[in-house]
């Protein structure tokens, strides 16, 4: 015992107290740390709080400001010294007694109507008792009792009224006492109305204390508490430019159509919604959340998961163009990626190659078609000069057993001829779409080889056929067919050898060698590894692309549907693929470990990870990457639900069945596929957006225009010259495909036929104003509304808008009637403002334009189906 | 003072507390008799046998442990719903919103591992100083069966955050589970009995064939109801017998 007391005495109140006092330190430190350093939204909310505190202060004391200038002050003085009187007159012994006296009558009146309230519920109560007793019973002695009831209900509410009426002319005679004061009270309210309003928002803004706010999203199950700190993310002031407190960048086009409180914000940003602690976990930096935060264009990815179409979608210009890139690379030869399953594959038909090329030109091509020329889209193999020979070889023997080059030299051109064949080509306007030496080539989206070397690349013959009918030998090119005459092909074929030549190309088989059948088999496998087929149609390599390699190692050969796979990683869900499951293989450059830079690489130097990949290098400059990836990045495995999901033309074509509105049919559809008028122009969600829409053309333009200027494309020239957005240089204008008058009258049927729309009326309404000159009128207006600022007649007004000097003879009167009333209606990209005219000036406005018109003898102009 | 005098008196009071504070033999053993956590109690304990350096404390620390696990476990229920949904995002709001909910995640799970090492080190220490020995048999089978319950508990629990490391662990674990002997699918002899994916004891456990809904159900049932129940009524045994069989052992019994 003795020895216990010693030992207790000893340590133990000191190891007590210490761990005591750790304790105590522990329970302080959780308290700061929950209370302050996780929860740094406080801070955040406190700043804002401030900021949009003295930015109300501000509004309020410029009202204020504004107030007093005004001699509302001096107002109010005035209103507050009748509000005295009339308060004395009030207050007054007199006028006291009476308001006292009748307050008290009321009182007196509206205890007995809750008397009289209290019985009346409790008879019809007693009534209708009564009354199912007598429905079920069937007693007279209930009968009675309900007759007297009722008698006794019509009793109390007739006693109601009465007593209504007296309190109501009571209440009048209270009004009459009261009613100056409280006139001039409501009018010094009203005076100080909007200084209270802004009283009130600041005394709000007081109120605020600090809180965790979250959008909740249930059918995605989102909490996003992205607002906690982004307070002012909606707000329509700017109050700083400093983050977490400024405004939503572009929200006209974002929030507006996206809101907030249906949206969240996690949907298009990803991030970790729901942290609260620090800036670095909300925003999802943090490993292994597998959604970090998107920003700036990056986030447009998102657009992807909701919209099927993203081209022309507004906002979203940065996927858009790697949209475009995509297409323009073909990386969905390969790859599998959502949405681009349809198109066809970007390079040439590849069965006849050996005659078209010189065996040389294929060599140095394959090894790098940069050397080529600069913009050339096929991509860098890293092949050797010997398998670039292999591929030639095995390209080559499908048509013929030898290397061979053909080369035109000064002497084998016939100089008079190709001075005609300029001239073919340049009312051909090859230029719209081929380039040459820097030239021409507006139409970007076509991608047309560039034509500055060619003659020492084709052979005459090859070219001739070519031209005379291209889908002979390509049948899903997109050239068109000219109808040219034999003599202006082959002037037209003289010129194009003649002026294109590259003359630092050295042809090493101008005698031909011939091929060895070894080097076919090992060009054949190279082509087969490679997966050139992606690309290019191969005679006997249709289906390579349809099976699965395993399943070809194992030796299947049909094309199955189901067994599908195409030759390098499908990319419908590598946006949600983990970061841990992508494969950075040796790579040596120093890039840090994220979806967005695995995915760069790749596109920048493909051949980084591992010398033996076989995805080629496409040598895209930085400006390309972005995009390209931004739309990689969206293709997640994230379901939306439903009421996000806009589905994309094809998608909507497809669940509608056919949608005949905007496809091509009969002798129009063959027409089509001849002079290809869907490379530039764009009917409903088909083709181009190079040349006007033709989705209305039917209603939109007379007839007798449309055939003039098919027949002679020139004449819109000098209208389109105006349009800056088309930066069209004297060589451009439509081509000239010379059309027969039969294939003309084929395009108007089709037109009248198909590209109307019941939108647009026939015949303007009538208006019953018989004396009034309503193309007087009409240009009384015009001037009015200053459209001489955009619009161009004559030789004066502006080039904003189109030239309407000859708008006259080429609009119809309803399509222009029904365009005033909303320039946006049929091309939402339109600048022309709403100007809101009403229904008789625009067709006063109709009247005037249709009356400008030039060449007026033109003997067609009397075929227009114009107003009268 | 005539205050607590009448409390004193009162009908309550006397319910509760049935005598009154004369120190006398008789009231003294009453007052073990008359409270449950004192019965559990040995009546007696050497003074050598609380010394730190034999017990380490780990008996007494394994219970407190065990407390601090009930309570932090009774609040985290509040807050969790053991659905696939909302499971991931309920631990994730108890970082982001609730107030102390970080505190309260971590002391529990700290906690747990902390209750498994000192059981661990409690049946090393009892081994070491021999007190499985005679009379203490039944008492060591107990604490066996205890040692388990605490494993099954902390696996039990390694589940409910429904992240990638507990889903994984319970996939493991429960393949473990297929490979039993003539229960597990995989396990020898098991298709004398029939046995498949679909009626073993991985099955039985996971409430499916995969680590799903279902599993995340289970888990939790057995977590935060079966596990504690039956570990609560098997330490009330084992604290019993410690009375029963002596008392603490000690270096010289």
């Amino acid at each position: 015992m003795q020895n216990n007391m010693k030992e207790r005495s000893s340590y133990t109140p000191y190891l007590f107290a210490f761990l005591s006092l750790l304790l105590l330190g522990l329970a302080f430190w959780v308290i700061w740390k929950d209370e302050i350093q996780l929860r740094p939204w406080k801070e955040y909310q406190k700043e804002y709080k401030e900021l949009k505190g003295a930015a109300l202060q501000a509004e309020y004391d410029k009202a204020k400001k504004e107030f007093d200038s005004n001699g509302n002050s001096r107002k109010l003085e005035t209103l507050q010294a009748r509000l005295n009187e009339a308060n004395n007159i009030f207050q007054s012994k007199e006028v006291q007694e009476k308001y006292t006296g009748l307050v008290e009558q009321v009182g007196i009146i509206e205890k007995s109507l809750a008397q009289n309230q209290k019985k009346l519920q409790e008879t019809r109560g007693k009534y209708l008792e009564t009354e199912y007793l007598y429905i079920r019973d069937q007693k007279e002695q209930d009968k009675r009792t309900m007759q007297q009831l009722e008698g006794e209900i019509e009793g109390l509410t007739e006693n109601r009224n009465v007593l209504l009426e007296r309190k109501e002319a009571l209440q009048g005679n209270i009004d009459e006492i009261t009613g100056e004061v409280e006139t001039i009270k409501a009018e010094i309210q009203s005076l100080h109305k909007g200084l209270d309003e802004k009283l009130a928002a600041i005394e709000s803004n007081d109120r605020i204390s600090p809180q965790i706010k979250q959008i909740h999203i249930r059918d995605v199950g989102k909490a996003d508490r992205c607002i906690t700190c982004h307070a002012g993310i909606e707000s329509r002031y700017k109050l700083s430019d400093q983050q977490p407190f400024t405004r939503h960048p572009a929200s006209f086009v974002f929030l507006e159509n996206h809101p907030v409180s249906e949206y969240g914000c996690t949907l298009c940003h990803h991030g970790q919604g729901r942290a609260t602690t620090s800036p670095d976990k909300a925003h999802g930096w943090v490993d292994h959340w597998r959604e970090p935060m998107l920003q700036g264009s990056m986030t447009q990815s998102s657009c992807i998961s909701c919209h099927g179409d993203i081209e022309g979608l507004r906002g979203a210009e940065f996927i858009s163009e790697g949209s475009k890139l995509i297409k323009r690379y073909g990386c969905y030869g390969c790859h599998m990626i959502p949405g681009y399953e349809k198109l066809r594959e970007i390079g040439p038909v590849l069965a006849e190659v050996g005659t078209k090329i010189n065996y040389s030109w294929a060599v140095d091509w394959l090894q790098d078609p940069k050397t080529y020329y600069e913009a050339a889209r096929m991509p860098k193999f890293y092949l050797s000069k010997e398998e670039a020979e292999s591929v030639a070889d095995y390209l080559f023997s499908m048509t013929g057993t030898s290397r061979h080059d053909t080369l035109y030299t000064d002497d084998d051109i016939d100089w008079d001829l190709a001075e005609k064949g300029k001239a073919v080509w340049r009312q051909s306007r090859c230029n719209i779409c081929h380039t040459t030496n820097g030239k021409g080539g507006n139409h970007t989206e076509i991608h047309a080889p560039d034509l500055s070397k060619v003659g020492s690349k084709v052979s005459k013959e090859w070219l001739f056929n070519w031209i005379r009918d291209p889908k002979k030998y390509f049948p899903e090119t997109k050239m068109p067919r000219y109808r040219f005459s034999d003599q202006e092909l082959a002037a037209l074929v003289e010129y194009i050898v003649s002026e294109f030549q590259d003359w630092d190309f050295e042809p090493e088989y101008e005698e031909p060698v011939p091929i060895k059948a070894e080097s076919i088999e090992k060009g054949k496998a190279l082509v087969q590894k490679f997966g050139c087929f992606g690309c290019h149609k191969l005679k006997g390599m249709e289906e390579m692309q349809d099976i699965a390699p395993q399943l070809r190692r194992a030796g299947a050969t049909v094309a199955g549907g189901e067994s599908s796979e195409k030759i390098g990683a499908e990319l419908s869900s590598i946006g949600s693929k983990p970061v841990e499951l992508l494969d950075f293989g040796k790579m040596k450059a120093d890039i840090p470990h994220d979806r967005l830079s695995y995915v760069k690489q790749k596109l920048r130097a493909p051949r980084s990870f591992r010398d033996d990949l076989r995805m080629p290098d496409y040598r895209l400059s930085e400006e390309e990457l972005g995009p390209i990836s931004s739309v990689l990045l969206g293709f997640t495995d994230a379901s939306r639900p439903a009421r996000f999901i806009i589905p994309s033309y094809a998608e909507i074509e497809e669940l509608e069945g056919e949608d005949d509105s905007h496809i091509l049919s009969g002798d129009f559809e063959k027409l089509e596929k001849d002079i290809k008028c869907l490379n530039c122009h764009k009917i409903g969600n088909h083709g181009y957006n190079y040349a006007p829409d033709l989705a209305i053309a039917g209603s939109k333009l007379q007839e007798g225009w449309v055939r003039k200027f098919l027949r002679q494309p020139d004449i819109i020239r000098p209208m389109l010259k105006q349009m800056p957005r088309f930066n069209l240089d004297k060589q451009d204008g439509m081509m000239q495909v010379n059309l027969e008058a039969s294939e003309i009258e084929t395009v108007i049927n089709f037109f009248r036929s198909d590209l109307v729309t019941d939108d647009i009326p026939v015949v303007l309404p009538g208006l019953d104003d018989g004396a009034v000159d309503q193309v007087l009128e009409g240009k009384r207006l015009y001037d009015a509304k200053g459209c001489v600022a955009c619009h161009q007649i004559g030789n004066a007004g502006g080039s904003v808008g189109p030239n309407l000097s000859d708008v006259g003879n080429r609009l119809t009167a309803g399509f222009m009637f029904k365009y005033l009333e909303d320039p946006q209606r049929y091309s939402p990209q339109n600048v022309e403002p709403k100007y809101g005219f009403t229904e008789r000036e625009r067709i006063y406005l109709t009247r005037y334009l249709m009356s400008l018109k030039q060449d007026q003898g033109d003997a067609e102009n009397s075929e227009t189906r114009s107003d009268q | 003072m005539k205050m607590f005098d009448n409390i004193k008196q009162s009908l309550v009071w006397k319910s509760m507390f049935r005598r009154d504070y004369k120190d006398t033999p008789r009231n003294r053993a009453l007052a073990i008799f008359g409270n449950i956590f004192m019965h559990l109690h040995p009546v007696k304990v050497r003074d050598g046998a609380v010394k730190l350096r034999y017990t380490w404390g780990m008996g007494g620390i394994s219970l407190f442990s065990f407390i601090i696990l009930t309570v932090t476990g009774f609040l985290l229920m509040f807050y969790y719903h053991p659905s696939v949904d909302q499971a991931y995002w309920d631990i994730k709001d108890l970082e982001f919103q609730v107030p102390y909910g970080i505190f309260l995640r971590n002391l529990h799970r700290w906690a747990g591992h902390f209750m498994v090492i000192v059981v661990w080190l409690h049946m090393f220490r009892v081994f070491m100083t021999g007190s499985y020995k005679s009379p203490r048999q039944f008492n060591w089978a107990i604490g066996v069966i205890l040692l388990v319950l605490t494993m099954l508990l902390s696996f039990t629990g390694y589940l409910l955050p429904w992240d990638q490391l507990g889903l994984w662990a319970i996939e493991v674990g429960t393949n473990m589970a297929a490979g039993t002997p003539l229960l597990g699918f995989e396990g020898p002899f098991s298709e004398y009995l029939g046995i498949t994916p679909y009626n073993d004891v991985r099955f039985a456990i996971l409430g499916g064939s995969t680590v799903g809904g279902n599993a995340l159900l289970r888990s939790y049932v057995w977590h935060c109801v079966a596990l504690p129940l039956v570990a609560v009524v098997l330490m009330a045994v084992h604290f019993w017998r410690v009375r029963k069989d002596g008392g603490i052992s000690g270096p010289h019994s």
